[in-house]
């Protein structure tokens, strides 16, 4: 025990080496600034490099998109003239074998009904719709009067027609019909801010017929100048889209994008902001780790 | 107190010492901080990517579109058409900006050109693009 407190002693004691060890270990320190500093960017770099060469993302195809989804009610019917015979609302919301059945009143024999469609104004902003449709098909059993298509006006508060493309109603034949209305540059005055459309369907009139009219379908859907995409990334990383371009002869035209397409997944991309040009044009895709697919068309 | 101050006996050692430990500290830091400053430069070249996402021949210019997809912030410092430097805007892109680069120059129809544009740091980026008809 001695000898050891003795050796330990001397060994702080004598300063020698220590000196050399000061200087080994604060080079090491440098070393490792430097390897840190530089190695450890150098794998972050490389690995930046390896995820966009890994990346894979393609067009398959690009359409032009003209009319939205439609949209259908998701309430019953209000009656006010007429009544409801059998069905319901979810028979009318698509085009099906099953119908909602309606009658008209006893004398004076007619039928009035109305509801509440509501267009996604978040998918279709107003500032892209360039119209409205309303699109009905239905059958009925006296083809002898005209079924009329309205919206609610917000501008005069009442059901109007005015500005419709077609205002003199629909004359039936036997069998389904499909009759649609346009609601042409005047579609600002049927729907409102939150894209609220309330719709209704009448007949012509009092008549000596009390009618049947089965509604199969009933919908409202915005006219656009869109573009749908389709993306298949093949790539083993999830892509990241940030850039869109369209170009022509005449003009390169980019739109910001912020899409995420998951490895092996193919995705359907709706731009209602984005119209294509006539003729030849190019459209890429550029990636957030700076890929690019182009898909060329025309 | 007054035997003390006049007894100098340790004082030289001491004040050796604490010399040695200045100087050993400001070496060190000397020695950092050129670390620091090499390896730093080092570090922002290997820190910069970026891609020319489009290339647009208009009429008397050439508009090139450029995309950061580095780490680090990039200026463009010379731009480059068949390796004749040409005058452009000058352009800063920080990591994940992008943005147009104009470059003046009178280029005729269905030509190749070879376009480079490098970066303060010396990164490049190089392609052949047709003009077109």
């Amino acid at each position: 025990m001695r000898t050891i407190i003795g050796r330990q002693h001397s060994l702080i004691r004598n300063r020698r080496g220590l000196s050399n060890i000061i200087v080994v270990v604060l080079s090491f320190v440098i070393l490792l600034v430097i390897v840190s500093n530089v190695i450890l960017w150098s794998y972050q770099m490389n690995q930046l490099d390896w995820e966009k060469m890994e990346e894979a993302p393609n067009v398959s195809s690009v359409a032009r998109m003209t009319r939205s989804s439609w949209f259908v009610t998701q309430s019953e019917y209000r009656v006010n003239k007429g009544g409801r015979t059998s069905g319901s609302f979810i028979d009318t919301q698509i085009v099906d074998g099953s119908y909602e059945s309606f009658r008209e009143a006893s004398p004076p024999r007619e039928l009035d009904i109305n509801d509440t469609f509501s267009i996604d104004l978040a998918a279709f902003p107003q500032a892209y719709i360039q119209s409205v449709e309303i699109q009905l098909q239905y059958r009925v059993d006296d083809t002898g009067e005209k079924w009329f298509l309205k919206a609610f006006n917000w501008t005069s508060r009442t059901y109007s027609d005015s500005g419709f493309n077609s205002t003199i109603g629909h004359t039936p034949i036997s069998g389904w019909n499909t009759y649609a209305v346009n609601l042409t540059g005047k579609w600002h005055s049927y729907v409102w801010n939150d894209g609220k459309v309330l719709v209704k369907v009448h007949d012509q009139g009092p008549d000596s017929t009390r009618t049947n009219i089965d509604i199969n379908f009933l919908g409202v859907r915005a006219i656009i100048n869109g573009t749908t995409l389709t993306i298949q990334n093949k790539g083993a990383y999830t892509a990241h889209l940030v850039s869109i371009w369209v170009n022509n002869s005449t003009v390169h035209k980019r739109y910001d994008a912020d899409v995420f397409v998951n490895s092996g997944e193919t995705f359907s991309y709706q731009l209602v902001d984005i119209p294509l040009p006539n003729g030849q044009y190019a459209l890429k895709v550029v990636t957030e780790r700076g890929n690019t697919a182009v898909y060329a068309a025309g | 107190m007054f035997r003390m101050w006049w007894n100098k006996r340790a004082i030289t050692p001491v004040l050796s010492n604490v010399l040695l430990m200045v100087i050993a500290v400001a070496g060190m830091s000397i020695a950092i901080t050129a670390t620091y400053v090499i390896t730093g430069n080092l570090h922002d070249t290997m820190g910069e990517r970026f891609v020319a996402e489009d290339v647009w021949f208009r009429s008397g210019s050439i508009a090139i579109y450029l995309r950061n997809t580095g780490k680090m912030p990039i200026d463009a410092a010379a731009v480059y058409v068949d390796h004749t430097m040409q005058l452009f805007t000058p352009l800063h892109l920080d990591p994940l900006e992008h943005g147009w680069l104009n470059m003046t120059f009178t280029w005729t129809a269905s030509t190749v050109y070879h376009i480079k544009i490098v970066t303060s740091r010396g990164t490049q980026v190089a392609d052949y693009y047709r003009s077109p008809t």
